[in-house]
């Protein structure tokens, strides 16, 4: 390495240094809404319609409970929940909150059969509608399939996206991991199972890309771009996004301890929920008894739900109007990607929106 | 990827575990008798979750070392494939980091996709689990409870309480809101 090589590297450590000391503040969910109802940590929010006239039919937005809700809006330019309020849709979302030690005896059916069961309640009140959609997203999406096989007649529509249903798969790590865990062992010594563990497991997927090859495609964007206002303004844009995005990835609430157990052992290890054999509260849950139109969407490179565990959803199913859509995209990319904006949110808020009518059956 | 390091390490910590429960193991099993008998007891049990957890945490950085080590050969192999075909070796850290990174991660991919990983990662969450609860157990029982402080486990039983308690209530006020409907 000669002298000049040294000096060169000097300054481009310097103007990193110089692009981070300038990143403005930053937030996350900045769709405007208001929350309606409450319950313990959970919180339901409306997002402020952006037309007239929403359509008739509300949907309900329902994610997991590892991670936070706001990856549905993540950034006002790529934000699912924008754009179907865009296309006239009435949109709510549920917030789980954070989980603390007195929350860690709470089951999946103090989940479906209750907080959610109460947040659906709440948007059949206020918006007047006898049914609602619901749009389940990844694990949110398992439960949004428990609760309308149970309560059925509360559902108008049922979309899932990257919703893991059939567990019995070695496709992605996850699932191969899963079956060996001891879940009494860890629920028993931990109570509230700590996000940060859980975390580790989705880092573990792919360390090298997600903790090193991430942070290097930061620093080379950033060096790429040019040295005057445009590309000082596009750096600031850049470290921006990849924050958001940081926190977001890191904001991993704690479990609550029983549901966890159960979620582990009655859908990875026995894989109960497809098989039409899972019990919450004393009630089997009778994927036969979805009879209201599916949407069931999934990302060809998911490697968290792999395509083999969101597929059979469609044929276990006894709904007669049901549609499968694959998107050529990974499990982050189906909320965030340029990709989603254009070609995934048009899809779903499509299929919504000529099922939301008030003549739609 | 090649799984005859990974069986290798395996075979090894296996032949460590019965040599350790067939000697100094058989020592930990020896009764504590006593007026100190209970804390004595539950130090020996912590004892022997402290072995399993160091025994279990160091056959998964085997795994890892022997992924490593596969990883590494790999790469050089494909340095060695460019230099030949190319006549140079890449020329500059992006052509080396892209590689590095390509093959490290192939590699990692078939390691953790493997057998021996979910048995590792099984074993030393167990393991850790099982030192945790040993642990916690004799702090309560040899400092906490002495010194008259309040307990984990007594927090766990208010928590049980509250949770059955709301969730009475809220029951309680469902049926009240049906009854009223009605």
């Amino acid at each position: 390495m000669e002298v000049a090589d040294v000096v060169e590297s000097n300054w481009k450590a310097m103007r990193m240094l110089d692009v981070f000391l300038k990143v403005p503040e930053f937030s996350v969910g900045t769709t405007p809404s208001e929350v309606v109802y409450t319950e313990d940590d959970m919180r339901l929010l409306h997002y402020i319609p952006l037309v007239k006239s929403p359509y008739p039919v509300p949907v309900l937005i329902v994610y997991a409970l590892v991670n936070r809700y706001y990856i549905l809006d993540l950034q006002p330019d790529k934000s699912v929940v924008r754009k179907l309020l865009e296309d006239g849709l009435d949109v709510y979302i549920i917030d789980w909150g954070y989980p603390s030690g007195v929350d860690r005896y709470l089951t999946i059916d103090d989940y479906v059969n209750g907080y959610l069961d109460n947040a659906i309640e709440k948007v059949r009140e206020l918006s007047g509608a006898e049914k609602i959609s619901l749009f389940g997203v990844c694990q949110g999406g398992t439960f949004s399939v428990m609760y309308s096989a149970l309560h059925p007649e509360k559902i108008r529509n049922l979309a899932t996206m990257v919703t893991p249903v059939d567990f019995d798969t070695d496709d992605g790590l996850l699932h191969v991991w899963a079956k060996s865990l001891d879940a009494d062992k860890i629920v028993d010594a931990y109570g509230i199972v700590p996000g940060n563990l859980l975390n580790t497991g989705f880092l573990l997927t792919d360390p090298f890309r997600v903790l090193i090859d991430k942070y290097v495609g930061l620093f080379e964007k950033i060096e790429g771009n040019s040295d005057d206002e445009e590309g000082e303004q596009e750096n600031q844009e850049t470290v921006k996004n990849f924050l958001r995005m940081e926190k977001w990835i890191f904001d991993s609430p704690d479990q609550a301890g029983e549901a966890y157990r159960q979620f582990i052992k009655d859908c990875y290890q026995k894989n109960l929920l497809i098989k039409n054999e899972m019990m919450l509260n004393g009630k089997r849950i009778d994927l036969r008894n979805i009879t209201m139109p599916l949407l069931n969407v999934m990302g060809e490179y998911d490697h968290l739900v792999p395509i083999a565990a969101s597929k059979p959803l469609n044929d276990a199913v006894a709904s007669t109007d049901k549609e499968t859509m694959v998107f050529p995209t990974g499990h982050i990319g189906m909320f965030v990607s340029g990709k989603s904006q254009r070609e995934i949110c048009p899809k779903i808020s499509s299929w919504l929106r000529t099922r939301s009518g008030n003549d739609s059956s | 990827m090649e799984t005859t390091d990974l069986q290798a390490s395996h075979d090894f910590f296996e032949l460590w575990e019965k040599a350790y429960d067939a000697t100094y193991g058989r020592i930990i099993d020896v009764p504590v008798m006593g007026p100190t008998r209970e804390g004595a007891d539950r130090l020996r049990k912590n004892f022997e979750a402290t072995i399993n957890l160091h025994a279990a945490w160091a056959q998964s950085i085997a795994s890892f070392q022997s992924a490593f080590m596969e990883a590494t050969r790999r790469t050089q192999e494909k340095m060695e494939e460019r230099v030949a075909e190319e006549g140079v070796s890449p020329s500059s850290y992006k052509g080396y980091y892209d590689l590095w990174m390509e093959t490290y991660s192939e590699t990692f991919r078939e390691f953790l996709k493997s057998r021996f990983f979910a048995t590792d990662l099984a074993k030393l969450t167990s393991n850790s689990m099982d030192f945790q609860k040993s642990s916690r157990e004799l702090i309560e029982e040899n400092i906490l409870r002495p010194a008259n402080l309040p307990t984990r486990t007594e927090i766990d039983d208010l928590s049980k309480e509250v949770y059955l308690l709301k969730k009475r209530v809220k029951e309680l006020a469902r049926e009240l809101r049906s009854s009223t409907e009605k």
